[in-house]
């Protein structure tokens, strides 16, 4: 057992690597010095294009993929004693499972792999078909459920055990609203219960309202991480303002300064570069008798974000400069 | 043990549901009731043409069976992703690939109960004796089928299930003719291809050994003690291929 000298680090990654060999190509890094550190009671949003590497970085944690160097620890115990998954819990996107099973007898097997006796494995499921309402269907064979019921079957599975370190693969994934919603409800539930959540996610709004922390990743590489707030650019980059009953000679003014994007009935919506040319135009539009009826400033979202990292990859790549990636002979 | 008895029951519930199980089962089955049939030309020896052929059937369908469901036993896992949930529970690898074993040993024991106690009844039915060393062989080609087993479950651990089905079968016809090996004929003795194929005669296991079809059919004895080492012979060989399928399956990507 290798100690990480802290005990609020539930799961910690160092200089973690995945490297597939190719006879035709050069190797390929999926993963590459990947080095992370997920606190206790913290939800972890793991945000990259398809391809990033997400996937295969849950593989290893998860013990699917073996890591071709660097080190994972999981509540201080290192990857390679199976015993360090004891205490981790993990739903794949897109969860299979024994389709001929019950839900019942589905969560009763995991629990067996979990090293449960019969009692405990009874009490376990008493537990999972209460917290996700599986009692209903509890005897009908999987096989015949929609995607949303499979959805909750993995997070029953997931749960089996208590496990302190959640491990969810775009846990959203193919769900429609009410699934998501449920889902989201069912993440703050368990982050409320104390819950350590390490999840990748493609809906960027999920990760925007559950996340404590997010990693970005790109072509295998830790890009950026840290709050919501660190990662994305913070200052205002434009504010829309809508107002009522401006003069046509303001509009005109305004035009030359601002974007006007939209014109309807006595109402009209312009999107100024900054707050304080913004701030300028309202304060002279309502000495005009027109009415504010919205000021909006906008701040980068995390799809902007991913456009932008989009953006810098192509010039790097344009530049000759694609340092990832591809190991060099 | 909890969980390798876990993985076990559930590979016995996945397989039984196998249709190629019952296919192959349905043909085992007509083969014993049809040898009747070949029975009517030979003379006074139709019981043990029945014999004969029931012990060949259960031998040759069973290993069918085994191979067919074998080969897919771990691939099958890998790609309807089902193992992603059970490998990342807090269990070493080994005891997935024993579960996986004892699962198929445990459908291919029922499979060959039934093959047994149906053509025992079918020549009882027919007036033949069916003593206690008809089932002696029939327990003997059980352990061959275990072995069978272990070396499907190597090839699943390596391979596609085709891939590891060619493979697997190979293996069972040179297992039957390893004699070959050192009967050679005069233009390859002494040649650089003598000492691999010695060798091969040495690595491969002897499957003719679990095969006492022609003294159970003509009423010849047989030593309790080659009955024990045939079964240590065959558990041994059996815990090699598995210990194999455990190296093999140790680091592999899922």
């Amino acid at each position: 057992m290798l100690s990480m000298g802290d005990e609020r680090i539930v799961l910690k990654t160092k200089d973690l690597s995945k490297r597939y060999p190719s006879l035709k190509r050069k190797d390929m890094f999926a993963v590459k010095d990947l080095s992370i550190e997920i606190n206790k009671g913290e939800v972890f949003g793991f945000l990259g294009r398809n391809g990033a590497g997400k996937t295969t970085t849950i593989k290893m944690i998860c013990g699917l993929l073996i890591p071709t160097s660097g080190g994972i620890w999981i509540n201080g115990i290192e990857w390679k004693n199976p015993y360090s998954r004891r205490s981790l819990g993990y739903l794949p996107e897109q969860p299979y499972f024994y389709e001929y099973l019950t839900p019942k007898e589905t969560v009763k097997f995991y629990c067996q792999l979990k090293g449960m006796n019969k009692r405990e494995c009874e009490r376990e499921w008493g537990r999972l078909s209460e917290m996700l309402d599986l009692k209903d269907i509890s005897d009908i064979r999987i096989r015949n459920f929609s995607k949303g019921m499979r959805q909750k079957i993995g997070f029953a599975i997931a749960l089996v055990g208590n496990p302190e370190l959640l491990v969810l693969d775009e846990p959203m994934s193919g769900l429609d609203p009410i699934g998501r919603k449920h889902i989201r409800e069912l993440i703050i539930s368990l982050k409320n219960s104390g819950k350590t959540i390490f999840f990748s996610s493609h809906v960027l709004s999920d990760v925007e309202q559950l996340c404590d922390r997010v990693g970005v990743l790109t072509r295998g590489r830790l890009v950026a991480e840290g709050s919501i707030k660190e990662v994305l650019h913070q200052e205002i980059r434009s504010v829309d303002v809508v107002l009522r009953y401006l003069e046509e000679w303001l509009i005109n003014e305004f035009s030359a300064s601002a974007q006007l994007v939209h014109r309807w009935e006595d109402y009209v919506c312009f999107k100024f570069d900054s707050s304080e040319i913004a701030n300028l135009m309202v304060k002279k539009a309502l000495e005009n008798s027109a009415k504010l009826v919205e000021f909006v400033p906008q701040k980068e979202s995390l799809e902007e974000f991913f456009v932008r990292m989009q953006i810098t990859e192509e010039e790097e790549s344009k530049r000759g400069k694609l340092y990832y990636s591809k190991l060099e002979e | 043990m909890g969980r390798i008895f876990a993985v076990a029951v559930n590979t016995y519930r996945e397989s039984i549901r196998d249709k190629v199980l019952y296919v192959l089962l349905f043909f085992a089955i007509v083969v014993i009731i049809g040898s009747k049939a070949i029975g009517w030309i030979s003379i006074g020896q139709d019981i043990k043409i029945v014999k004969d052929l029931s012990l060949a059937s259960i031998s040759v369908f069973g290993a069918l069976i085994s191979i067919f469901v074998g080969t897919n036993l771990v691939y099958k896992e890998i790609d309807k992703r089902t193992i992603y949930t059970i490998i990342s529970q807090p269990m070493p690898r080994y005891q997935f690939v024993i579960g996986k074993y004892l699962g198929l040993c445990l459908l291919i024991t029922l499979m060959v109960t039934i093959m047994s106690l149906i053509s025992g009844g079918y020549i009882a039915i027919l007036g033949g004796e069916v003593n206690y060393w008809y089932f002696v062989a029939c327990f003997l080609l059980l352990i061959k089928l275990f072995l069978v087993n272990a070396l499907a479950l190597l090839f699943s651990t390596l391979s596609s299930p085709i891939l590891g089905a060619i493979m697997v079968f190979c293996f069972y016809i040179f297992g039957h003719a390893t004699g070959i090996f050192l009967d050679l004929p005069p233009h390859i003795k002494d040649t650089p291809v003598e000492p691999i194929l010695k060798a091969l005669y040495y690595i491969l296991p002897n499957f003719s050994n679990f095969d006492i079809r022609a003294e159970v059919v003509n009423g010849v004895s047989i030593s309790m003690w080659y009955v024990v080492y045939v079964f240590v012979y065959g558990i041994l060989y059996s815990a090699l291929f598995v210990y194999l399928g455990v190296l093999m399956f140790e680091n592999k990507d899922v």
